[in-house]
């Protein structure tokens, strides 16, 4: 891996935090006293799920993964799972966090 | 000013106990792609997101083109382009500078916090909801900071850092309401992130895999599935 440069994390920092900006503040300035349409609002209100969804998926499962250690790409599933059991009951991001942290680093050093 | 900094204090204090968990893994994280400790505290101050930035040194280290890297964290951000349409009537008669800010400091916890306020305490204003998003922001920043002044000192391994924030996203996707649709796009997001990478396409498996998810919620509401 080759250490990110100054340059590179410049170039990140802006664009990121340009998209960041036009994101969180245009909505806000352009819909003073209107409405968005169902059909575009509907469409943004699937990027949420979608999105973690992908994140979700993106983190545990790696193609060749269980086939090369079935043990361990099952760790992180489990951890997730335990995850999501927390999360329902709890709905706290910050047990959720702590508890995958426990449950993932006991899976890897303790089991 | 002293109340409305305690009131905000008070919302705030569980959003920053938790940014402190899940900052520090963040920061650990930024410190092995090569961030200093002053980056970490800039990027968190000025991009201020937790899934953004524990994808860009995930990305990173998988190697992900630039380009591909602003892509992805930004399509993933646009979530709160829905969180900025839902303060816009509580913004109407606020000044442009404090609108300003206070939406530029808007998170995933934050919203929820100042949404729940603002629907149900008459007294909430622009002000005080700004007031805790920019102490969550700095919990946030030095939390990221002193991960990355302990990343430099410890080894800690990668993969138990990021879980911190898969812990977050499970978290997040499980509160959502699955109904038929809602789990149609899930579970075709999450397919296409798998095929996406299956074909080679890992730096762009997120974006294409959420837009598919979108997609074939869209194509449902089109038939008239219920939502």
């Amino acid at each position: 891996m080759t250490p990110m440069s100054f340059t590179d994390f410049a170039i990140l920092l802006v664009a990121c935090s340009a998209t960041m900006l036009a994101c969180r503040c245009i909505p806000l300035f352009v819909l003073k006293g209107r409405e968005l349409s169902p059909a575009v609002t509907d469409a943004l209100s699937l990027i949420p799920p979608a999105a973690f969804a992908a994140l979700v998926s993106n983190d545990l499962f790696t193609p060749g993964a269980f086939a090369a250690d079935p043990w361990g790409a099952l760790k992180p599933v489990i951890a997730a799972l335990l995850v999501a059991v927390v999360a329902k009951k709890s709905g706290s991001l910050v047990i959720c966090a702590v508890t995958g942290l426990v449950a993932y680093a006991a899976l890897l050093y303790l089991v | 000013m002293g109340t409305r900094l305690r009131r905000a204090f008070a919302a705030a204090l569980p959003i920053m106990l938790g940014y402190v968990s899940i900052g520090i893994p963040c920061g650990i994280l930024e410190s092995q792609v090569g961030m200093a400790p002053w980056m970490c505290l800039v990027m968190s101050y000025v991009y201020y997101t937790g899934a953004g930035q524990f994808m860009i040194p995930n990305l990173w280290m998988a190697g992900t083109p630039l380009l591909s890297i602003i892509a992805s964290t930004s399509f993933v951000n646009t979530r709160q382009i829905l969180y900025s349409a839902a303060f816009s009537p509580y913004f109407g008669n606020e000044n442009p500078l404090l609108s300003f800010f206070f939406a530029a400091s808007v998170t995933d916890e934050s919203f929820g916090v100042n949404l729940d306020r603002f629907e149900h305490d008459e007294t909430w204003d622009g002000a005080t909801a700004t007031m805790v998003n920019y102490l969550s922001c700095s919990s946030w920043a030095f939390s990221n900071f002193a991960g990355a002044l302990v990343g430099e000192a410890l080894d800690v391994p990668t993969n138990l850092a990021a879980f911190a924030m898969t812990a977050i996203f499970v978290c997040l996707l499980v509160a959502r309401d699955f109904s038929p649709r809602v789990t149609a796009v899930v579970l075709v997001a999450g397919v296409s992130v798998y095929l996406c990478k299956m074909l080679g396409l890992g730096g762009a498996s997120i974006l294409v895999g959420a837009l598919a998810g979108v997609a074939v919620g869209v194509a449902m509401r089109g038939r008239g599935d219920a939502a």
